[in-house]
């Protein structure tokens, strides 16, 4: 570290600070470029969550009353195209590096792994966003939703912070998979688990008890519900207030953002102890 | 005592690579986390490379040059031994190294097929945190070099072997490394496109970066590197010189025919003969090569004819110098 | 290398050629599916998966307080949909696999006969998807209280062999697509989705717009659903005899535009060399 010497204390922050954001663009940057080299992957995008859409609103159909009704179902559709896309491409971020042969590479870059993993989960869930937008666009034009929202800023707040509880539970899930193969499993029959879960279509309060840990226990369930409490008129979900809601939505963000770094952690040791990532 | 420690870490100051008593096992553990097997891949090899030396390491596969490259690039960290690479240490300064080293995977592996040669350069260049400015500068640059500029902006995976072999080697480069390795660089590419790297190779090393090289093929060892190790099951049996290494078969001259319609039981007779130190044989195409090491030298072509079976042809023969590769084969058999 | 093979082959011994073919096609689209090498995955399309699935559409007809014929509609109709990835999404991914490994290339330069290839990959898949509506069912009724006291155990198991059946001729079709394109896997995934829309699975297709009613009927899943329920509450084979007929039908002619789209695809591929891109 004598090579350092030199610099103050603030340059180094500086530096550092300077040298994360370049990776997380460089990755963002990378992620969006195999992405769109490939744009039969717009398919899934556009596609997949116009026929949940669908199906929500033939299930609805008959049943709604208003326009909040419909804006209910449009986000938790929303809410799971987002779902869907953070789960199953962020876990696939690193992984692809496995089946694309460039871990190695990756591995011998002189940045912590997590980095170059969360620009690529921010992509993804990004991804999820536009998603989310695209039922919303289905939502108004086809649908005639109506989008008076009780109160836009908060809507705006619980939204963003949504996103970032999803990105981070994207980055805890690549984790998954690069400590073993079965993560594809793990995050492959979680899909439809997580939607129930998380109360996009129905409220967790109608579930079995044995499910409730579970539910709590993703913060997007708390954001789901931070979300409709600040669009819906009259909601009533879970006994919790917004800000009740919000707070116990970052509390566990933070945690997942700290089981994923302690993670990634472990498993770039584990991988340089046994000299490989390829066999777990 | 205190002498030979002074003077030993002169020398791991002046050394790129400095490597002492380098070991590495495997173990393999079962369902239950109880160690079921344990492989020894490296046991305890020493070696130093100094600036700007281009050395080469040697062996068969499984002898442990994956192993000892892995462990020298932070990817891997010994079970046991020490490591230097420009004066850091493997075990703790990763980042350090890392930022200070270029390495070429051998292979198809290593590259993002699906977007361009010039994006696959940039990722890189901001992994390795440079400048975004001199990145700007350095990467037509270095296309230019490898002969890519053309065809930068196309998808990789329309390139040829060759052509991606040679992005590998700019991608090493990005970050101007000082010291760079090079991991079966030629492995599956044609006569020209392994001629093309070798130039690229003595082209680095005129401009004074240290190189170490592994390959399989011995006479690009010996046209290239300055000393060569050579390691066989886990430990360095020879290192020196390409010339020094060829006297230690000065012994042998080695009969080479080409034959037509030879099988593996003429190969047999040939190893029975008296004084024949050992046989190598390339009986897969329609003509075949057989390698005679002995130290009889033209005594031997008698013996070496009459034991030819009815209906196999020789069409031609000749006495030839031992070659690295005749060394090479000595010392790994053994 | 001159061949006398091929040329002067009898009838009899084509045919035979065709059935080891058949039979070596059964056996790698056995092995050759990676997907089930793994008994996580098994867990996962037996288990997890239909019960999850079941379960989100039961809870939110349950939420909207649709009477217990609607929920048990949809429960019915999900335990059969639940066979979709096995039968299509797994069965596409044979060909991606293929490519993958690199393996394809080698696979269209024998001789072998196409139909024999082609339909031989998918049987395993038939029995398999099978299995996985047949544990649908058992949920159905263990877990989200359908009733089987009058159900023609016959007649579900008939109905179920079909329509995996008919359904693998779906994933077949989307494998042709996926021998050019490195979509197929993407196009399966969707075909999943659509299923859940179109075929009856969660309402009854007379509620789709006009335009949508045909499309439904090409898939053969929607015969299933339809079928399945009638089988459910009693229906004798006889009165399931004209579903079960059309869904036989559509499954033979989703076959035949699949081998079509196979062969076709297999002599564009020659012409563009595209076997190797993934």
């Amino acid at each position: 570290m004598a090579s350092m010497g030199s610099l103050t204390p603030g340059r180094q922050v500086e530096g550092r600070v300077n040298k994360i954001i370049q990776v997380l663009k460089a990755s963002v940057f990378l992620t969006s470029r195999l992405f769109f080299a490939d744009p039969q992957w717009l398919i899934p995008n556009i596609i997949a969550p116009f026929i949940f859409t669908m199906v929500a609103f033939f299930l609805f159909q008959g049943q709604t009353s208003g326009s909040a009704f419909l804006l209910y179902l449009v986000l938790g559709s929303g809410l799971m195209g987002m779902w869907g896309t953070t789960i199953y491409a962020s876990a696939n971020s690193i992984g692809f590096d496995r089946w694309n042969g460039t871990m190695e590479s990756t591995l011998a870059a002189p940045v912590p792994l997590s980095w170059i993993a969360l620009g690529r989960v921010l992509f993804n869930t990004l991804q999820g966003v536009l998603n989310a937008v695209f039922i919303l666009v289905i939502g108004l034009v086809w649908f005639r939703v109506g989008f008076g929202l009780v109160n836009p800023p908060a809507f705006f707040l619980a939204s963003v912070v949504t996103f970032i509880s999803l990105s981070s539970f994207g980055l805890l899930m690549t984790t998954l998979l690069l400590l073993s193969r079965k993560g594809g499993f793990i995050t492959n029959s979680m899909e439809i688990p997580v939607y129930i879960a998380t109360g996009t279509m129905f409220p967790v309060i109608l579930l079995p008890v044995v499910y409730l840990p579970f539910a709590f226990m993703l913060a997007p369930t708390w954001g789901i519900e931070a979300i409709r409490l600040a669009a819906l008129p009259g909601y009533v979900g879970l006994p919790t207030t917004y800000w009740e809601d919000m707070v116990v939505m970052v509390l566990e963000t933070f945690a997942y953002l700290g089981l994923a770094f302690f993670l990634f952690k472990r498993v770039e040791a584990y991988a340089k102890r046994m000299g490989t990532l390829e066999e777990y | 005592m205190q002498v030979l420690q002074t003077s030993r870490e002169a020398a791991t100051q002046k050394a790129a690579i400095s490597v002492q008593g380098l070991t590495r096992e495997y173990v393999t553990r079962n369902f239950f986390g109880g160690v079921s097997r344990t492989t020894m891949a490296l046991s305890g090899i020493d070696f130093q490379v100094g600036y700007g030396e281009l050395f080469g390491l040697i062996g068969p596969n499984g002898a442990g040059k994956t192993t000892t490259i892995k462990i020298l690039t932070t990817l891997l960290t010994p079970t046991g031994g020490d490591a230097k690479i420009l004066g850091l240490d493997v075990r703790k300064d990763l980042y350090e190294i890392r930022r200070r080293i270029g390495i070429v995977f051998g292979g198809e592996r290593g590259l993002y097929n699906r977007v361009s040669a010039f994006d696959n350069l940039r990722y890189f260049s901001d992994l390795y945190g440079v400048d975004p400015a001199v990145a700007r500068k350095r990467i037509p640059e270095l296309l230019s070099v490898v002969g890519l500029t053309d065809r930068a902006q196309e998808k990789v995976e329309k390139y040829s072997r060759g052509m991606k072999q040679r992005l590998h080697i700019a991608k090493a480069l990005v970050h101007d490394p000082e010291l760079i390795f090079l991991d079966e660089p030629t492995i599956g590419l044609d006569p020209g496109g392994a001629r093309d790297i070798r130039n690229m190779v003595r082209e680095l090393k005129a401009q004074g970066k240290t190189i170490l090289l592994t390959t399989h093929y011995m006479f690009e060892a010996e046209e290239l590197c300055q000393r060569i190790a050579v390691i066989s099951k886990g430990k360095i049996v020879a290192l020196d010189t390409p010339s020094e290494l060829k006297n230690m078969v000065r012994d042998i001259s080695v009969i080479e025919l080409r034959t037509y319609g030879a099988t593996m039981e003429y190969v047999e007779a040939l190893r029975r003969l008296p004084n024949v130190v050992r046989v190598v044989a390339d009986l897969d195409s329609e003509q075949q090569s057989i390698r005679v090491q002995t130290p009889l030298g033209a005594d031997l072509l008698p013996m070496v004819a009459a034991a030819l079976p009815a209906g196999a042809k020789m069409i031609d023969r000749t006495i030839k110098e031992p070659t690295l590769e005749d060394a090479y084969l000595r010392l790994v058999e053994e | 290398m001159k061949s006398t093979e091929g040329r002067g082959l009898s009838a009899d011994s084509r045919l035979l050629m065709a059935w080891r073919v058949f039979r070596g096609a059964f056996f790698f689209g056995r092995k050759g599916l990676i997907i089930w090498d793994s008994w996580d995955m098994w867990v996962m399309q037996i288990v997890i998966t239909p019960i999850a699935q079941i379960g989100f559409f039961a809870f939110l007809s349950i939420y909207l307080k649709y009477p217990t014929s609607v929920t048990q509609f949809i429960v019915i109709g999900n335990a059969l949909q639940s066979m979709s990835f096995s039968a299509v999404f797994a069965v596409a991914n044979i060909t991606s696999q293929d490519k993958w490994q690199g393996t394809l290339p080698s696979t269209m330069v024998t001789p072998a006969n196409r139909v024999a290839l082609f339909v031989g990959r998918a049987w395993f898949q038939v029995l398999l998807s099978a299995l996985i509506a047949a544990a649908g069912l058992l949920y159905a009724g263990g877990i989200f209280g359908v009733s089987f006291a009058e159900a023609n155990f016959v007649g579900i198991a008939v109905v179920v062999l079909l329509t995996s059946a008919a359904m693998i001729s779906f994933g077949l079709l989307i494998s042709a697509v996926g021998l050019y394109m490195r979509t197929a896997l993407i196009v399966a995934n969707i075909f999943l989705f659509v299923t859940l829309l179109l075929s009856g699975v969660n309402f009854p297709v007379s509620e789709l717009p006009g335009w949508l009613q045909p499309v439904a009927w090409v898939i053969p899943l929607t015969y299933g659903t339809e079928a399945v329920r009638m089988a459910i509450s009693g229906a004798s084979l006889q009165s399931l005899l004209p579903v079960l007929g059309w869904e036989a039908l559509d499954g033979l002619l989703v076959l035949v535009v699949g081998f079509a789209l196979f062969s076709g695809f297999e002599s564009l591929s020659r012409k563009t060399g595209r076997f190797e891109e993934y």
